[in-house]
């Protein structure tokens, strides 16, 4: 799979032609345009002079309308606070930090320019001076690193007659974890019993019934001390409780997939990485550039899930290393 | 959205629909219907009741009923097609403002009221169609505006209204100001105006011309203030007051109750020449307003000749030729709102010479007395005039003895069966038909010829023009004088000849007319000659200014030029000073390049990739001499760079100089033995 491009000629070429701002006519603005040429060619064809005012106050209004959007969107800055975590296929939460240091913004509309990324932010005010924390709905199509290169800022401020936007070079990268899809089938690769320390099942330290009560040794925890008895015993005693079934899974991602096979690879990984860690299983992750240690708990399913994003990326991940 | 509107938009919308309404109501040419619907719609959407929220499709169709009423109506000859769409318009708008607020239904009413302004040109001229221009665009504009913001609030947080009306309140002014501009400055390219020059009005016509003058009833007339004349006169006689008579036609034949007058129509033309001009004669540019609501032409005493007229109607205005009738009369040939034309008259104090195209049968009525004139009246003639024979003479007895010897009033006992003989002998007062009646009669029963003549008296200056009221209408005499012609004596009191309207309604409407003679003559009249006057102006005086007494100031343009030259060298030396002030990209960078190349020259040798901080840390730690110099720039461009406290101006060539010196001490230490 291809690397999303960083900056390939096109995008350059795509970002230099941008006029600083662009224009869009709503549907209430050509109704109003439509009217305005009308009343034009009203005067024009019976010198009414009332009918020369009336054009003139339509016109000045579009004036007026372009001069007060372009204060409106002319002065903001922004900046990234970002998102948690995005998956593809499904909206995520992103919120841009967007603020003015003089005059007022209306009905701002925030959105991420030359990105497969759906969804925007609105925000009705933004008084001088403060910042504003815009939250938007986003989705992104497929899973990867998305390179951004602007936030693009739009206003219908005053009269809704037309749209200006602004595209603001705000550069940055989001990674877009895979569709955690169904995982219908269980992972090959599991190992019951201990594996290492942790994986003892026959160890007394889980969260479960009480099985008995000994005497605690030299580092251990002492958060597992039964201070009452230990007071009627007079030496330390330790709470042994029972322990739940623990298994170890190697998820892996077989070499030579790409394309769609990959993709869904990488779905049901994640599915199923993310049910058997919820189960509190430990799981680890071999893929063809990466292997990652078995684990567990959220921090654990982030790294996989990071793994899974960057695979067929990794030219992009070194560069953005470098 | 919120999921409720915000009334305040709500409310703006639709005061903003009704300003439009109202510049196409101020015509006075929509139905009353369509008034009363769109008033009941307005107050029930002010009132907050949205009656056809729930019924979008039935009251659809009963919108669409409507404007089959209207289309039967402009088929059947009934009613203009541009009075026709400009009522569907405020009904569509009505219907909105009923139905349920949403995006949908602000678009439509607002394009309604866009519809209805447009409309309200095409119908009147008035001043108070500007009014409601403004209004609407004002409104409509702060509905809109506040409709952007509200679909961007998040649902349940507050609309900021202050916050958005403070901005868009200077846009609109800069709005309205930049209309104006592109009204004066976009050259015209129609060089005649056919625009409505002025509407109807939403008051019924008050004065006019019949066929007759019947004695009798109230005089109501008199206190009328409404203006039904508007003149401009040259020579300009320059009085505020004209105190001049206006007639209109003559009466020659009285019957007891009324007066009429004999003589068939005649020709019709361009122009009517009813006396013999001259040189001196006064020109008169005149305008019968709508409220006039006859078709005669008036014109100053006495009129030589009438044409080159206008008629303005509901769509739009073209020339029309006028006709002359009996009594002197001249109307025009077709109806309209109103009318322009010029006259021409003869100067006051002027001498007719002869009586012009009189037939002898209008000769012989000038002495018909009515057939049961009451007895006593020939005798009461003889008895005042005491021998008096000469006509103008026995005219100026008369009408002493008649204003000495009776009262004027307006409150008259209604129809009687002799009117003369009531206001001779019985009731002793009337009012200016009346004693005009009197006056004819006395002198025809002593042999002079006399006839009435109706009109106007007055005249009262307002921007140049003249204005004649409604309740200046008037009757007089017409004395014929031989080897003088008609000669006008008045009998009517002259402290109840022009209007007897009150006067504080009359310094209101004068003030009115001002504003709306201005609005015409700057707004509804503006023409390509007058932006051509207006550019040359700016390069040379005005014409007869230099007759007038030089002043000791500039004159006005000089100061709006200086005013305007201060404001232009005032914004420069704003966006010198903020250029001046601005923070310069990568300064910081730029300075610490500058210290490395110093250093790089005469400085003490720096490691491979040791970062300025660190070189200034390693010579602190060395003790240098370079020390004191390098740890505060160092600090300075650290702050710069990363700490967001810009270098200030003229700061960076001080620290920089500071090194300098600092290098040359250094330098010098190290050339000692």
């Amino acid at each position: 799979m291809n690397a999303p491009a960083p900056r390939t000629f096109r995008a350059r070429l795509r970002a230099w032609l941008r006029p600083p701002r662009t224009l869009r006519v709503t549907r209430t603005g050509r109704t109003y345009l439509v009217v305005t040429f009308g009343v034009g060619l009203g005067a024009l064809n019976t010198g009414n002079n009332l009918l020369y005012l009336l054009l003139g106050m339509l016109l000045s209004m579009v004036v007026v309308s372009g001069v007060l959007s372009e204060r409106c969107i002319g002065d903001l800055s922004v900046r990234r606070v970002g998102a948690d975590a995005a998956f593809a296929g499904e909206p995520f939460a992103f919120r841009w930090a967007v603020s003015r240091k003089k005059g007022h913004g209306f009905a701002l509309t925030l959105s991420e320019a030359d990105v497969p990324l759906t969804g925007e932010g609105r925000v009705g005010h933004l008084p001088p001076g403060t910042e504003a924390i815009v939250r938007a709905d986003l989705g992104a199509s497929r899973r990867g690193p998305m390179r951004l290169t602007g936030v693009r800022v739009t206003t219908t401020w005053p009269l809704g007659l037309f749209a200006k936007t602004r595209v603001l070079p705000v550069e940055g990268l989001l990674l877009v974890y895979p569709q955690r899809s169904f995982a219908c089938r269980e992972p090959v690769t599991s190992e019951l019993g201990p594996a290492g320390e942790s994986g003892n099942p026959r160890r007394n330290d889980g969260t479960g019934d009480v099985t008995g009560l000994r005497e605690l040794a030299p580092a251990e925890d002492a958060r597992r001390v039964h201070w009452l008895k230990s007071a009627s015993q007079g030496k330390l005693l330790k709470v042994e409780r029972e322990r739940e079934e623990r298994r170890t899974y190697q998820l892996s991602i077989e070499s030579g997939l790409s394309g769609d096979g990959l993709e869904r690879r990488c779905e049901e990984v994640a599915a199923q990485a993310h049910r058997l860690l919820a189960d509190g299983h430990e799981v680890g992750l071999d893929t063809p550039s990466t292997s990652l240690r078995p684990a567990t708990g959220t921090a654990q399913e982030r790294r996989i899930l990071q793994a899974l994003a960057w695979l067929g990326f990794e030219d992009t991940r070194a560069s953005e290393a470098a | 959205m919120s999921a409720r509107p915000l009334r305040l938009r709500l409310v703006l919308r639709d005061v903003g629909a009704g300003a439009a309404f109202a510049s196409m109501a101020v015509s006075g040419q929509l139905p009353l219907w369509t008034l009363g619907l769109f008033g009941l719609a307005l107050a029930l959407a002010l009132l907050g009741k949205r009656v056809f929220a729930r019924r979008a499709k039935l009251t659809a169709v009963l919108l669409l009923g409507v404007a089959a009423v209207l289309a039967l109506q402009v088929m059947s000859g009934a009613m203009n097609m541009v009075v026709a769409a400009c009522a569907f318009a405020g009904l569509i708008a009505a219907h909105r403002m009923l139905s349920q607020p949403d995006a949908t239904a602000d678009g439509q009413t607002n394009l309604a009221g866009l519809l209805m302004v447009a409309g309200g040109a095409a119908l009147s001229g008035d001043m108070v169609y500007g009014a409601c221009l403004i209004g609407f665009g004002v409104l409509s504009s702060l509905a809109l505006a506040l409709g952007v913001v509200e679909g961007a609030v998040p649902e349940g947080e507050p609309v900021p209204v202050r916050g958005v009306l403070r901005p868009l309140s200077s846009g609109l002014a800069f709005a309205v100001a930049g209309a104006v501009a592109f009204f004066v400055l976009f050259p015209r390219l129609n060089w005649t105006v056919v625009g409505p020059r002025s509407a109807p009005g939403l008051g019924a016509a008050t004065a006019g011309f019949s066929d007759t003058v019947r004695l009798g009833g109230a005089g109501t007339i008199k206190g009328n203030p409404r203006v039904v004349l508007r003149a401009t006169l040259t020579p300009d006689p320059g009085l505020d007051a004209l105190g001049a008579y206006w007639v209109g036609r003559t009466y020659d034949t009285f019957d007891g109750q009324e007066w009429t007058s004999v003589g068939a129509p005649q020709k019709s033309g361009e122009s009517i020449i009813l006396r013999p001009g001259s040189e001196t004669l006064v020109h008169q540019r005149v305008e019968l307003l709508p409220a006039y609501g006859g078709r005669t032409l008036v014109a100053l005493e006495m009129p030589a000749r009438l044409g080159n007229a206008l008629v303005h109607t509901s769509l739009g205005t073209r020339r029309t030729v006028v006709q002359r009738l009996g009594g002197g009369e001249v109307r025009f040939v077709e109806s309209g709102i109103s009318y322009t034309y010029e006259a021409y008259s003869l100067p006051p104090n002027a001498e007719e010479g002869s009586t012009g195209k009189l037939s002898r049968a209008e000769h012989d009525q000038l002495l018909a007395l009515p057939e049961g004139l009451d007895a006593r009246v020939a005798p009461l003639a003889a008895k005042v005039l005491d021998g008096e024979r000469e006509p103008l003479a026995a005219a100026r007895k008369l009408a002493a003895w008649l204003q000495r010897e009776y009262g004027y009033t307006l409150e008259l006992s209604g129809e009687v069966a002799d009117p003369v003989a009531d206001f001779l002998f019985t009731r002793k007062a009337g009012h200016c038909e009346h004693f005009a009646t009197a006056l004819t009669l006395l002198l025809r029963t002593q042999g002079i010829s006399a006839r009435l003549a109706t009109g106007f008296f007055g005249g009262e200056r307002v921007d140049g023009a003249y204005l004649v009221r409604a309740g200046d209408a008037h009757a007089w005499t017409h004395v014929l004088v031989p080897g003088r012609g008609f000669v006008t004596v008045d009998a009517t009191p002259p402290a109840h000849r022009p209007t007897q309207s009150s006067a504080f309604v009359q310094r209101l409407l004068a003030l009115y007319e001002a504003l709306e003679s201005r609005w015409r003559n700057s707004v509804v009249d503006y023409s390509f000659r007058d932006q051509v006057d207006a550019a040359r102006a700016l390069v040379r005086p005005p014409r007869g200014s230099e007759e007038r007494t030089p002043s000791r100031l500039p004159p006005l343009r000089a100061w709006v030029t200086a005013a305007l030259v201060a404001a232009v060298v005032y914004r420069a030396w704003r966006a010198l000073s903020r250029w001046k002030r601005r923070a310069r990209p990568m300064e910081a960078t730029r300075f610490v390049d500058a210290v490395e190349a110093r250093l790089a020259q005469g400085g003490p040798p720096r490691r491979q990739g040791e970062a300025l901080e660190e070189f200034s840390a390693r010579l602190a730690r060395e003790g240098h001499p370079l020390t004191p110099a390098l740890t505060p720039l160092t600090r300075r461009y650290l702050e710069a760079r990363f700490g967001d406290r810009p270098l200030v101006t003229g700061e960076a060539a001080r620290l920089l100089e500071s090194l300098n010196r600092a290098l040359e001490a250094d330098a010098a230490r190290r050339r000692a033995p």
